[in-house]
Formats: structure tokens, sequence, C-alpha cells
């Protein structure tokens, strides 16, 4: 009787408080699916990535839920997009997830900004100017050749959390350049229409692949970022797609489709959707569909003529 | 075709014009002949020179087309970073600071209040990190009908090893599921009257409070706590055992245990569990149990319905009360006082449904009997929409229907929040 007592005591102590099987691959709790998609790349099996948001959500307001706190809280490590962009639901888990090892500055606290150079960054952050990022416009992710900076940070901190697998991160790292440079020349060619294309967007998270592929952007359909339009605002920026002549409305897929159709009627422009994380469109299940599903998406957008 | 193709064929045509000038006559050729062979090879050569000049005029409109747009940004390795985050810096002198303004308009149809204006909530906020083991956050509240309060003065340990976390001071106790929140945090303009009548308000309390975090992948969270009372309204109940004032045995003081869990459901659906007991051992011995569960589906990928929550709360409450009125004399009218134990229910539900973002809806029922004396009753229909211009401004209409003896008290209530600097009541106001 004794001893089933003690092996149902060890039974439950190593369900409650044990760790993993030894060699178990590093729990790694990514903030969102493109940061996750390269960490699974530069990882391979050595990682075992679970993802907090989807790729269809509005990054800025990612339902909190008990069943994150738990993951965060067995977690070896936490990547993050950074800059602010995950602010609306990672303090909060973070703060009952009870893993000093993944709080911002701790070694499991993965930031995928870090060599990213941040754009927008604003001189005043008043909220007279809309929901700012202190830090910068964090959808950078958006830029394959961000992205590329994004994986470097990713594989470093991988490698600061488990040195042992320092080689496999390394090779990961290198095989994930390479595809990914080998993309970027191939998305050089397909986004060539796009270089001087007008257009507004419905949230300001274009701003980097628009700057990479000279897409000129004229204004967003909110109002601040995160402020909702207004009717004066939506009046103005009608009549300011005109004068310059915009010819594309870029919604990003978590926003309202009617509101960017009207702007885009009444302005004579057409509308396209793309998504702002991987996952958002049908099949971008990886980081590179997801770039390329978007500039196709343009492209067809910009090269299909007259207004829709 | 490439320029340089253009260039080297255009070449190659003029040097075969040359040697056929410079050649004498071949064999059967006649000079009308080798007139139309070369004027033949001649209109070929203007050809590919005229698609060779327009490749390069294509070609400098796109070095002209790149040189006008906006450079990209460029990739260059970087060296290794030291630091690991970009993250905001925090100044150990000036803690996160915020303060909530509630204004309200209401009017009702019962009862001498009438129509006016008040503050329903004037918060000041501040949370900081006290060291690498502790944070520390107060919130000071006062409104029309209230001085100003300190509602919470608290620390929180924040790297106690087996998942444990610590709060002690003046805080709301881990009690049921809207007890704990702030006014400003509820869905609705005011705290359900079961609430109101069964906690006191807000669950305020002083004392120490320990939860602990199941190391599983199943959410279980487990809360104890031991304080001098519940209830930020409460100190002033009949029951000397409930009261702030005087010592007290431990048999005396008010416990709490709260375990809450968590399931989803499917990916958008999920359901949250919460059992809580209060118990004070001697006294008043009172015994407070309640339930709370809450579904939410969340699809956050729509843009036109971004979701819907639906609440129910039930309280049951056993204590003792001494000298309170339990009735009134059929024969004098007068009031008979006594002592006795109470065994009174109470409870609420809700729905709200969230719309394009800044919108949302609900409605809600609340059922409250008295907690001791006669079994009086209120049921409060309710229904409330609300307006959220942006994250951090919110307009919120609310009209309840108020019964407890004679006509029911119809009541409209007009409240405007908005928060100054960085306010999150975190997790638990999730």
């Amino acid at each position: 009787m004794a001893s089933r007592l003690v092996s149902l005591a060890v039974t439950l102590g190593v369900t409650l408080f044990g760790a993993g099987p030894a060699g178990a691959a590093l729990r790694v709790v990514a903030s969102l699916p493109d940061v996750a998609d390269m960490a699974r790349q530069i990882g391979g099996d050595r990682v075992d990535v679970t993802t907090i948001a989807e790729g269809g959500q509005d990054p800025h307001k990612v339902p909190v839920k008990p069943s994150f706190v738990t993951k965060l809280n067995r977690a070896d490590a936490l990547v993050v997009q950074g800059l602010g962009l995950e602010h609306a639901y990672l303090p909060a888990l973070l703060e009952v997830a009870r893993n000093a090892h993944i709080l911002p500055g701790a070694p499991g606290y993965i930031d995928s900004s870090l060599y990213v150079t941040p754009l927008e960054v604003p001189e005043s952050q008043s909220r007279a100017q809309g929901e700012l990022h202190p830090l910068g416009n964090p959808h950078f992710n958006m830029d394959p050749t961000q992205g590329k900076l994004m994986a470097r940070a990713i594989a470093e901190g991988l490698e600061r959390v488990d040195p042992d697998g320092a080689a496999v991160y390394r090779a990961g790292l290198a095989r994930y350049e390479t595809l990914l440079d080998a993309k970027i020349a191939e998305w050089e060619k397909l986004a060539a229409p796009l270089r001087g294309l007008k257009a507004v967007s419905y949230h300001p998270d274009l701003v980097y692949l628009a700057h990479h592929y000279g897409i000129q952007l004229v204004g967003t359909i909110e109002t601040k970022p995160g402020v909702p339009a207004t009717p004066g605002h939506l009046e103005e920026l009608i009549e300011e797609m005109k004068r310059q002549k915009a010819t594309l409305v870029i919604r990003e897929v978590a926003y309202e489709l009617p509101l960017a159709q009207e702007v885009a009627e009444r302005a004579g422009a057409r509308v396209v959707t793309v998504s702002s994380l991987t996952g958002g469109l049908p099949g971008t299940s990886t980081y590179v569909e997801f770039v390329e599903a978007n500039l196709r998406a343009l492209v067809a957008a910009a090269t299909a003529g007259g207004a829709s | 075709m490439g320029p340089d193709r253009s260039v080297s064929r255009a070449a190659a045509a003029l040097v075969a014009l040359t040697a056929l000038m410079s050649a004498g006559l071949a064999e059967g050729e006649t000079p009308e002949t080798q007139i139309s062979a070369l004027k033949a090879e001649l209109a070929a050569t203007k050809g590919e020179l005229s698609r060779t000049q327009s490749a390069l005029e294509a070609l400098e409109r796109k070095v002209d087309a790149l040189a006008a747009a906006p450079a990209a940004p460029a990739a260059a390795e970087p060296p290794p970073k030291l630091e690991t985050a970009r993250i905001l810096p925090v100044n150990a002198d000036n803690p996160g600071i915020s303060f909530v303004i509630d204004a309200q308009g209401a009017s009702n149809t019962q009862g001498s209040d009438g129509a006016g204006f008040l503050l329903g909530t004037g918060e000041l906020f501040v949370s900081a990190p006290i060291d690498p083991f502790l944070r520390g956050y107060a919130s000071i509240n006062g409104r029309t009908d209230q001085s100003f309060d300190i509602e919470e003065a608290a620390l929180v340990t924040t790297a106690l090893p087996g998942n444990l976390t610590v709060k002690g001071g003046r805080f709301f106790a881990d009690f049921g599921r809207f007890a704990h929140w702030h006014d400003e945090a509820l869905p609705f303009v005011n705290r359900p009257q079961s609430i109101d009548q069964f906690i006191g308000g807000e669950s305020q309390a002083e004392g120490v409070e320990t939860s602990w975090l199941a190391p599983i992948d199943q959410f279980l969270q487990v809360t104890v706590g031991v304080y001098n009372s519940l209830g930020a309204d409460r100190f002033d109940d009949p029951s000397a055992f409930g009261s702030m004032k005087g010592q007290r045995s431990f048999s005396e003081l008010t416990y709490l245990v709260h375990p809450t869990t968590y399931f989803d459901l499917t990916d958008t659906m999920n359901v949250e569990l919460g059992g809580s007991l209060v118990a004070i051992p001697t006294g008043a011995a009172r015994e407070l149990y309640g339930v709370d569960v809450t579904f939410r589906h969340q699809p956050g990928t729509s843009s036109f319905y971004q979701g819907t929550v639906v609440g129910v709360e039930w309280l049951w409450n056993n204590e003792q009360f001494n000298d309170v009125v339990l009735g009134t004399d059929p024969i004098t009218g007068a009031d008979v006082t006594g002592s006795g134990r109470f065994h009174r229910n109470a409870g609420y539900a809700y729905f709200e449904s969230f719309f394009n973002r800044r919108f949302s809806a609900g409605a809600r029922f609340d059922y409250a009997e008295q907690l001791f004396g006669a079994k009086d009753l209120t049921r409060t229909y309710s229904a409330f929409l609300t307006w959220q211009p942006s994250e951090f401004q919110r307009l919120r209409f609310q009209w309840d229907d108020v019964g407890i003896d004679g006509p029911d008290d119809q009541r409209f209530t007009l409240q405007w929040t908005a928060f100054i600097g960085s306010h999150s009541h975190g997790f638990a106001a999730r």
C-alpha cells in the first residue's frame, strides 16, 4: 500500500512540477505567427513552437486567454515581433505567467525587432496623435528585407537560450537566409509595377513594405493610428486621393471591407486585401507565402486598371 | 529582348553589309538581285536599330523612376547586438500614473433621486516595480457621494518560486468575477445589485492573499486569502464581526479560497469556471459561496462581429445577524428586531456582443434577496450600449428597470469615461 502511495505521489509530482523529458524540444511561445514560422524554420525539430495570435486577427486586439498563461508559464523562450506591437495583450499575460525567464530583458525574451531600423518613431507621444507606438511603427514584418533581420535576431535569441543547439540554429538561419535572399530577388522583379504607385491603407501598417517597394502612401482610412475614421477625415482623404490620383485602397484583412470599398468607389480607386500577419490570407501558413501573397495581390490590383 | 543583344545583332548586320559591298558579284547573281538583297538587309538593320533605341529609352525611363522613388532601406548586416530586447525605458522615479474620469448623467422615474449629474469615479492609479522581487500599486478614488479614499494600496511579489504570488495590503480580494473589478472596468454603468448587497460593492479587503498557478497545461489557479473583512461598503453593516473596528481572534477573520479554471472549447470559443468560498469561522459564522461561469466567443478575425461574452454568477450567503429588523409588529406596526441566521441568494446573468470594433451592446438580469430580515427581493433588468471612439474614451448608455416593491423604477444613465495616462488593470480585468 505504501509503495503504491509513493508511486502515486511521484506520478503526481512529475505531472505537476516535473520538467519535460530529457532532450525534449525547446518550448517556444511566439506572440505572432510570423515570428512563430521563423522560429520553426530556424530551429526545426529542436523547437516546439506555439503561437498566441492568429494571422487573421488584429495584432493590436488579441484576446487575453488564460490558456496562454499556462503556455507562457512553461515556456523556455518567448519570441515577439517587438516595438510594442504586442502591448495590448502580452504585458497582461506576462504579469500572471510567473516565468521570470521570459520577461522583457531576460535571456528568454527574444525580440525580433533588434536589428530593424524603426520608421515613424514619434517625436511626440501625445495621444492626440492616436494610439502611437513609442518605439516606432512595429509592422516591419511586411517587408521581407526586414524579415531577414528578424530571422537573425530570432536565431541569436534561440542560441542564447539553448547554447547546445547553436550549430542547429546557425545552420537553420543560413538555410532560411538563402531562401529569403532568393525570394527577395524574385520579389523585386515581381513588385516592379508597384514602384511609384499611389495608395491609401486602412491602418499605417504598410509603411515598411511601401518604403521598400516604392509605393507612395497618401493617407489612411483611420483618422489617426488606431482611431476610427470620422466623416470629415474621409472627405479629406477622398479629396486627397483624387488630387494625387491614388489608385488603390489597401485594406488589411482584419479591418472593415465595406468602408474600404466605399472610399475606393468615391475616389475612383480599387480595393485590394492584404494581411499584416502570416496566415491572414488563405494558403499563407509560412512567412514566405505571406509576403508573396501580399505582393501578388498588390501587383494584380495595380496592373488591373480601372476602378472596382 | 535585351538591349545588349540588339546592339550586337545590329553590329553584325552592318559588318555583313560592308562585306557584301566590298565583295564582287557572286556567281549567278545579277546587280538587281544583289540590290534587292542589300535593301532587305538595310531594312532589317534599321528595324534592329529602332528596337535598340526603344530599349535604351525604356532603360533610361526606369533609371529616372528609380532615382525619383524613395530609397529602399538598406538591409546591410549590422554587428551583433549586446542588448536582447527593445523595451520602453522605465523611470524608477516616476511610476506608471493614470487618472480615470467617469462622469455620469442619470434620471429615474421613482424615488427622490430625479435627474442629475455625478462623478462616478475619479481614480488615480499608480503602479511600478519596487525591486526585482516586488511591485506595488495604489488606487485612490473619489466620487460625488464620497471623498477621496484609498481603494487599493498593495504589494505584489514577482519572483517567488513554485508559481506562487503573494499580495498584501488593501486590495480587492479575488472573489468571484466582477467583485474585484474596478467600476470603470465593468461592462456596465453600475455594479450588479447582487454583488453590491452580498459583497458590499467591490471586494475590498485588508489582509494577505496567495495565488498559485498549477504548472500544467490546463489553466488552474487557486487563490487563498485572509482578511479583516470583505467588501468596500460593508464596514458599517450591522454585524459586529464584519466590522473593521476592534481586535479579533483568528477565527473571526475572513478567509477565502477561490479556484478558477478555463477550457478552450474550440479555437474561438472558451469557458471559464470559478468557485469562491468566504468564511468567518466564529461570530457571524458567515459562509458566502459563489460560482461564476463565463463563456466567450472570440473569433477575432471578422470585421463585422468581434465576439460575444456571456456571464453568470450566483451567490449564497449564510450568516448570523444580531439586532436587525426581522419584521413589523402586526398590531403596533413597530419594527421587530432580533438575531438570526439568514440563508439568502443573489446573482446575475448578462451577455454583451461586440460589433464593428467600437460598438457593443448587451443585457443583464440581476436577482438580489435582502441579506437579512424580511426576504425582500430586488429584480433588475438592464440593457446597455457602448461606443468607444478610441481605446481611451467610452460612452455608455444604460437603461435599468428596478423592481423592489411598488411600481418599477426606470433608470436612465449616460456614462462618459476617459483614461489619462498609462491605465491597465491587466489580466484580472480580461
